[in-house]
């Protein structure tokens, strides 16, 4: 809301600067965006109007804030003023225009008023304060309702009298199909739920959004006929979207105007026909008002006030503030329990939509008290505090594992392009946003994977040929809805490059290593078992399995992917993403196991086995065959070529035996051994080395 | 003829000369070598000479030159031995070389600043939950005091799902309370969250008071990308609820929090409005750029905008079930991107997004 200053000194005599007055009302809630010198002594300051508060949008409503701040007085505009001059209309059922409202609730007021003009220019001072206030002078009679609106926030709108038909108005919701040119010169298709003016044959405006254009004041015009009325916030805001249409009168009519105002914005306009010699009123308004709006009182209890903002304010400064802004308190004396150390009965006046509430009073007396005379205290703990997101716990503990593995965090956007989000759902599956911004943000992610291969393309493309990324957030598909998942993409070097030489590139198995690291830092149980992904290479894709459960799966991404993001398809990226809702949350049952006290033995075996065999069912056999005393399994070595048949492979293992009662003897170990290999044999033939 | 004694003095000098340059055993041993050579040696040159003077002299000059002799021979292995005490030992390295550094990774900034948020408030004991990023209209709207139609709906453009889905599950870890309804899973999600005041609902329907909860988490708005918006960032809610929770609460909170973040800042509160709360408050801090004198970064204001707040409005009580007359409580928002632009001088939001690893390496590990 652009104000000039000298317009607001028409309503309070305030003190100081623009930039001073400014200061001053950007902590009472109306920050201020901007302030623009007019002339040698005036300024043009731009007040930020929240939402809630539709009586700020004019001249007078910032002035009563003006003044309440400074404790003045504020001047209203009243009949025989001076430059706040009122024209004193008579109120009459039937005048010089017939006016019937069919759509009571819609429209609770409507104000007529019969003018005889002549239409020219507004004077200089009226085209500068417009245009101060961003609004363009297109007329006279124009430029006045225009200045009512900015100085008492009441929307106006003028008709010529000549060309409503038979010379009457008829508030009414439109007729099915009927169509309006509205004075932007747009035709417009009107709905049934549309309020609108009419004459007695057709529709001439959209009731409180636009004028139409064939009962436009014009330099013709003689009679017109002023329109000042209150209709129903919701109906506006409705029409005015369905219309695509936004105007000055919309904004206000949609947060709510004061039902009381119609009349003396009318009186206002009036008195500016006469000041501006641009003609004048017949003497009357046709003033229907079927549903009469009362003021609203509220309960203001004492106690409240101190309970909601922690500091007790003087009754004096409560009742200073309150009425300077135009509520009206009297004691309450009714003796009640819920009323406590007493407190006021507050009048509404009703332009304060936004006051609805005895909190709403309270926000009043705190704002103008001042938010800086509120004490600092902290809130008491009065319970214990509850147990820690055990969520929360395990990400920042995937987070440390990740980075000591030399992986950076990145973060990337919720949605993606439907062509990147594809290959990693299936298509029924994915999430598609019903209004999205953009084609690259079209679906919810169904995979991390797409965004952060994404962000390593990026960081390839700037020169880094190194990069670990990992990023841990949700992911969204219809059959599993919102999950959390933790994703990682590998490309590079494994080690940084050293002058001692020695690094290569990273392969399939340092990748399994990190989601190996992983579980084995959260103690989790897992085994990798071959799958087949659409965006992982054929053969190097592995799923991780947990007790029967998927946790995710982990390889090569596939080239097209890699040649998708704009990078070579011959450059390896490895991926892994893992399901984090399914990983087990809290270590419950964590019991020690005793350290051992008898000593451990090893033996190894090197086996010829098909190279299409396992790893896995290899271990599987061995621990099947041999008694308990072993302990641990693991391959050392597995070489294909000179010495070993095609088609084989040898394997060798290092097996681990312990008791925990006893030292072993050679003769139960080898006995161990014996019967592993005899497993080994009758399961997969294997031949020992 | 070199009898005299400026010769013997000079002598002197050039060893000490010859010394002073020595850095190796092997110098050490050239030197030695060019005074005291029994061939050639400078010293015994004029040692050499001595059968050349008159008897007389003899003996004075024989003795100046044996003590100049006893001297440079005890300089040579005092040298000696300081230079072999100097040697690097069997099997040393050059330790000037770099080592080789495995790979660390990098915590990102928004994290980072969100770990400071969460430790600043689980300090002065509260909970630290997620919630689910998609949501429903009645969570993320109506039981905020934002019906159908109300006009504060405008200022958060939102993100519709085409098919409503299943969100997150959050708080399966606390104990259900009886008389509250668990609100834990999002059944029907139909929207992206606009902010993560949803779980403030979540939370109240689910628990009764006293509540102290933080909640971070991201959020979408249908915002295109430019220096300073994304149509996805992250926020973190708070609130807290009991009997006789103050505004003074709030703004001990506030102080508490920020100048844990910013330093010694001052922190103003200005009166605004959110739907969900009243009185509604923003919250400045004075520049930590200028001190508060103006200067770019607060555009000669002095102050920076930091969150938003309030004390819970009325209507969200008696959405939940929580009795207004009995607790009262407040609530915040605050962005992690804006807080995180202002604390590393980031100028352009769409650096958090991009992950470049040279502006994620400028952070430390964690």
């Amino acid at each position: 809301m652009k104000i000039p200053l000298s317009w607001l000194r028409e309503f309070v005599d305030v003190p100081g600067t623009a930039e001073q007055i400014a200061a001053t009302m950007s902590v009472r809630g109306f920050a201020v965006e901007g302030i623009e010198p007019l002339g040698e002594d005036d300024a043009c300051i731009d007040f930020e109007v929240t939402g809630n508060r539709p009586d700020c949008l004019s001249v007078a409503g910032i002035a009563r804030e003006v003044a309440t701040a400074y404790g003045l007085q504020v001047r209203r505009p009243v009949v025989g003023g001076s430059s706040l001059a009122l024209t004193s209309l008579k109120s009459v059922e039937h005048g010089d225009i017939d006016i019937a409202i069919d759509n009571q609730d819609l429209c609770p007021r409507y104000a007529g008023a019969v003018a005889d003009v002549t239409v020219g220019p507004s004077p200089d001072w009226m085209q500068a304060r417009l245009q101060a206030a961003g609004v363009r002078p297109i007329s006279n009679i124009v430029d006045i309702t225009n200045y009512v609106l900015l100085e008492l926030g009441q929307p106006m709108h003028a008709f010529d009298l000549t060309r409503l038909g038979g010379g009457e108005i008829r508030v009414r919701t439109a007729r099915p199909g009927e169509t309006l040119r509205t004075l932007d010169g747009q035709m417009r298709s009107l709905k049934p739920e549309m309020l609108v003016i009419a004459d007695a044959e057709r529709a001439v405006a959209v009731a409180g959004v636009m004028g139409g254009a064939d009962s436009e004041v014009t330099a013709d015009t003689s009679t017109i006929v002023l329109e000042s009325a209150y209709f129903a916030p919701l109906s506006v805001r409705r029409t005015s979207k369905a219309l695509g249409l936004k105007t000055e009168a919309s904004v206000r009519f949609e947060r709510g105007t004061d039902p009381r105002l119609p009349v003396t914005a009318m009186e206002r306009a009036c008195a500016l026909l006469e000041l501006t010699r641009a003609g004048a009123a017949r003497g009357t308004v046709v003033d229907r008002y079927p549903l009469r709006r009362e003021p609203v009182v509220l309960r203001l209890r004492r106690e409240r006030v101190a309970g909601l903002l922690g500091v007790s304010v003087p009754d004096a400064d409560i009742r200073r503030i309150l009425e300077s802004l135009g509520f009206a308190l009297r004691d309450a004396d009714t003796p009640s329990t819920s009323l406590g150390a007493g407190g006021w009965d507050v009048t509404v006046p009703t332009r304060r939509v936004d006051v609805l509430r005895e909190v709403d009073l309270i926000e009043e007396v705190a704002r103008h008290y001042g938010f800086d005379r509120i004490p600092v205290t902290f809130p008491a703990l009065t319970t214990a505090p509850p147990p820690m997101d055990p969520r929360i716990t395990q990400a920042r503990t995937l987070r440390s594992i990740m980075t000591g593995a030399g992986f950076s965090e990145a973060m990337t956007f919720g949605f993606v392009a439907e062509s990147a989000a594809m290959p990693f759902a299936p298509s029924d599956d994915l999430v598609p946003i019903a209004n999205p911004l953009s084609e690259t943000f079209a679906v919810l992610r169904p995979s991390i994977l797409p965004g952060l291969v994404g962000a390593v393309a990026h960081n390839r493309r700037r020169e880094q040929r190194d990069v670990r990324l990992f990023e841990i957030g949700a992911r969204f598909s219809r059959s599993r809805g919102e999950r959390r998942a933790l994703a990682c993409a590998w490309t590079g070097s494994v080690g940084g490059h050293h002058w001692g030489g020695g690094t290569r590139d990273v392969d399939h198995f340092d990748m399994q290593g990190v989601v190996e690291r992983l579980y084995q830092a959260l103690r989790i149980g897992a085994q990798l078992e071959p799958c087949r992904e659409p965006w992982l290479v054929p053969g190097r894709a592995a799923a991780v399995v947990s007790d029967g459960t998927r946790l995710g799966s982990l390889g090569q991404l596939a080239p097209s992917l890699v040649e998708q993001h704009g990078v070579s398809a011959s450059d390896a990226i490895f991926v892994a993403e893992l399901d984090l809702d399914s990983l087990p949350l809290v270590d419950s049952d964590l019991q020690v196991e005793p350290l051992p006290r008898h000593p451990s033995v090893t033996r190894d075996i090197s086996i010829l086995v098909a190279d299409t065999l396992a790893a896995a069912t290899v271990r599987r056999t061995i621990r099947d065959h041999a008694p308990e005393i072993l302990v641990r399994v693991s391959e050392f070595d597995r070489y294909q070529g000179k010495g070993v048949p095609d088609g084989q492979i040898s394997l060798s293992l290092r097996l681990t035996f312990r008791a925990s009662d006893r030292t072993l003897t050679d003769g139960e170990v080898q006995a161990a051994v014996d019967a592993v290999l005899a497993g080994l044999k009758t399961q997969h033939s294997a031949v020992q080395r | 003829m070199s009898d005299s004694p400026d010769n013997l003095e000079s002598l002197r000098k050039a060893f000490y000369d010859g010394l002073a340059a020595v850095q190796t055993e092997a110098a050490l041993k050239a030197l030695q070598d060019t005074f005291l050579s029994r061939k050639s040696g400078r010293l015994t040159e004029q040692m050499k000479t001595l059968g050349s003077l008159p008897p007389e002299a003899r003996r004075e000059f024989g003795s100046r030159v044996n003590t100049l002799k006893a001297e440079i021979e005890t300089a040579i292995e005092e040298r000696r031995r300081a230079l072999s005490e100097s040697r690097p030992p069997e099997g040393a390295v050059d330790v000037t070389l770099p080592g080789r550094v495995a790979p660390i990774g990098h915590v990102h900034p928004l994290m980072r600043v969100r770990q400071q948020v969460e430790d600043i408030f689980s300090r002065m004991g509260y909970e630290i939950l997620e919630g689910p990023e998609v949501e429903d209209d009645y969570h993320n709207f109506e039981a905020l005091n934002m019906p159908p139609d109300h006009p504060a709906r405008d200022m958060q453009d939102t993100l519709y799902l085409a098919a409503p889905i299943v969100g997150r599950t959050w708080g399966a870890h606390r104990a259900p309370v009886a008389g509250h309804v668990p609100e834990a899973q999002v059944r029907a999600a139909t929207l992206l969250r606009t902010h993560t005041s949803a779980m403030q609902i979540r939370y109240m329907k689910t628990f009764p008071p006293p509540v102290r909860i933080i909640v971070p988490g991201r959020v979408y708005r249908r915002d295109n990308l430019d220096l300073t918006h994304t149509p996805m960032f992250q926020q973190f809610e708070g609130l807290v609820v009991g009997e006789g929770i103050t505004m003074a609460d709030l703004k001990g909170t506030f102080e508490a929090m920020l100048t844990a973040l910013f330093g010694q800042v001052k922190v103003r509160l200005r009166p605004s409005f959110f739907p969900y709360t009243e009185p509604s408050a923003e919250v400045d801090i004075s520049c930590h750029s200028c001190g508060g004198s103006g200067c770019s970064v607060c555009k000669q204001t002095g102050w920076l905008e930091i969150l938003g707040s309030g004390m819970v409005h009325p209507a969200l009580f008696e959405a939940v079930g929580y009795d207004p007359e009995k607790v009262t409580g407040f609530a915040f928002g605050l962005g992690l991107e804006r807080i995180a632009m202002l604390k590393y001088g980031v100028d352009n939001i769409r650096l958090f997004y991009e992950n470049d690893v040279r502006f994620l390496e400028q952070f430390p590990a964690s």
